[in-house]
């Protein structure tokens, strides 16, 4: 017990002794853990929004004019009866007349003066959830287009690419900015440890001569890299919410993308709970670097 | 009687120079040993071949039965618990308290609060210290920070206790009273092995000197009879 308590109170004291390099090891690391965590959240919330648009991705299937009601009713058992169709809807052209009037107010004249409804027929096709990515969608679409009856399907499949493409380009990014800022934390961290080290030299002679093990002398060390690494990634978390928030607000008070307001969120605790853990672990790695680098502990 | 400590053609060199030259003796249980010799006489450089600090170049070295120039590095720590070691200049962490400093190599052992507390009672009480645990290094003398150093190296009973130089801060008085320290521990059953220059010190003890120069075991001799005190 008393063992447990001088390794923690040495850790702590290393931390107090170099008090203004720990604060700036805390502050860096912080700053540069909010760096991969603003890739992360950017990542997480685009990934949440592609899955929530894809949710509310319709697909019309117009028809071709004039088709006769035996052939429309054999096209409905057909798509009613498709494994990937979740939802159908008919949508008549008389139906399709009064809600274009109904969107576009300002713009109904333009029909009145072709006489006849220009608009066509259709079926508003809800895919089942498993079958809504890009590939999946486009593979179904290809197919009902060779339906008989069937005179064009629409989707808003080059927006979907599009997203999905982004959202592949932002997770590259956020792995290669992570990988390369986790190593710039370690690097800082270990430097921090390694000031720590050189500045009790001494200290380690004395129990290095009394029998203490490598490992006794190193514990404070690595405790003291993980409380940093611990450190700097909770208050990455609060900057990082701080942010949030702040851009959050500016949406509320500007009312530009609006849209997205109800669709970003912040990480849940979880997630925090993880970063945190990352940043421990962070710290570790870094006092283990410089540990072997100073080749401390040796007996 | 049994060797404690065995040198057996011990040789080390230190930048071409021999700092131990064919060195071989023999030190039993329970011995008071002097080590003189003049500064760069090769004293040192034996003390720290025993706690496994220094590697010979070549020879054999026994303490305890163990063989030191054969031992794993993570077995090192084990070895320096069995013997104590004192040094000239003290080596105390500066901001713990006297018993802090006394207590760490029972920490380092894992030793229980209750047998911390009782050893290390008895370790100051056996250097005179006792009331002054509660105070910084740098608050005593320096033959009361010498105890100290003592204490801490008693503290876990080794059966080894080896000092370098452990006068040489010191006036003659508090060089006597270190010295008899030392009988009084050799006289519980430690083996203690003082190196020195001093010569003075030769007036305080009547055991067996050995006398190194340029590293080389110019001579070995008994003063009185017996061991012990």
């Amino acid at each position: 017990m008393r063992r447990l308590f001088y390794l923690v109170r040495e850790a702590w004291a290393n931390m107090r002794i170099n008090r203004t390099t720990t604060i700036v090891a805390v502050l860096t690391t912080a700053f540069t853990l909010a760096c991969v965590g603003i890739f992360l959240l950017l990542y997480v919330n685009l990934r949440n929004a592609a899955g929530s648009l894809q949710e509310d991705v319709k697909v019309m299937v117009y028809l071709e004019d004039r088709l006769p009601g035996k052939a429309m009713q054999e096209l409905e058992r057909k798509l009613r009866t498709d494994r990937m169709v979740d939802g159908l809807l008919f949508i008549s052209k008389e139906q399709a007349l009064g809600e274009f009037r109904v969107q576009f107010p300002s713009e109904s004249h333009l029909l009145e003066g072709l006489g006849e409804n220009p608009l066509p027929a259709s079926f508003v096709v809800t895919l089942a959830s498993s079958f809504r990515s890009p590939d999946a969608m486009k593979g179904w679409v290809e197919r009902v287009q060779t339906m008989e009856g069937v005179a064009k399907v629409d989707y808003n499949q080059e927006w979907l690419s599009l997203l999905a493409e982004l959202i592949g380009y932002i997770e590259l990014a956020a792995i290669g900015v992570g990988i390369l800022l986790s190593a710039a934390a370690v690097t800082i961290i270990g430097n921090t440890i390694r000031l720590a080290l050189l500045g009790r030299r001494e200290e380690i002679e004395i129990l290095r001569s009394i029998g203490a093990t490598r490992t006794f002398i190193r514990i404070p060390y690595f405790l003291e890299g993980a409380v940093l690494g611990a450190c700097g990634s909770a208050l990455s978390l609060g900057i990082l919410k701080f942010a949030f928030e702040l851009f959050r607000q500016q949406i509320q008070l500007t009312g530009r993308f609006s849209g997205i307001e109800g669709m970003i969120s912040f990480f849940p605790l979880s997630v925090c709970l993880a970063l945190i853990m990352v940043g421990m672990g962070l710290g570790f790695a870094g006092s283990v670097v410089s540990l072997l680098r100073v080749g401390e502990g040796r007996p | 009687m049994d060797a404690i400590i065995q040198l057996i053609h011990v040789s080390k060199w230190h930048n071409r120079k021999a700092a131990l030259s064919d060195v071989t003796l023999e030190i039993e249980k329970g011995e008071f040993v002097l080590l003189m010799g003049a500064s760069g006489a090769g004293k040192s450089t034996l003390l720290r071949m025993l706690i496994g600090e220094e590697q010979p170049d070549e020879g054999q070295i026994f303490v305890h039965g163990r063989n030191v120039t054969k031992i794993r590095p993570t077995e090192i720590p084990y070895l320096r618990r069995k013997v104590g070691a004192v040094f000239q200049d003290f080596r105390l962490l500066p901001k713990k308290s006297i018993f802090d400093n006394v207590a760490l190599p029972l920490i380092v052992q894992g030793a229980s609060e209750k047998d911390i507390r009782r050893k290390v009672t008895e370790a100051l009480r056996a250097v005179d210290v006792d009331h002054k645990k509660d105070q910084l290094p740098n608050s005593l003398s320096t033959g009361e920070q010498q105890r100290v150093c003592i204490a801490r190296a008693i503290v876990n009973g080794p059966v080894v206790l080896l000092a370098d130089e452990p006068t040489g801060n010191l006036d003659p008085e508090r060089t006597r009273e270190i010295m008899e320290l030392f009988k009084l521990i050799n006289a519980r059953g430690t083996t203690v092995i003082v190196a020195t220059h001093d010569l003075h010190v030769l007036n305080h003890v009547n055991r067996r000197v050995i006398t190194l120069v340029q590293g080389v075991l110019l001579s070995e001799r008994r003063i009185g009879q017996g061991v012990g005190v």
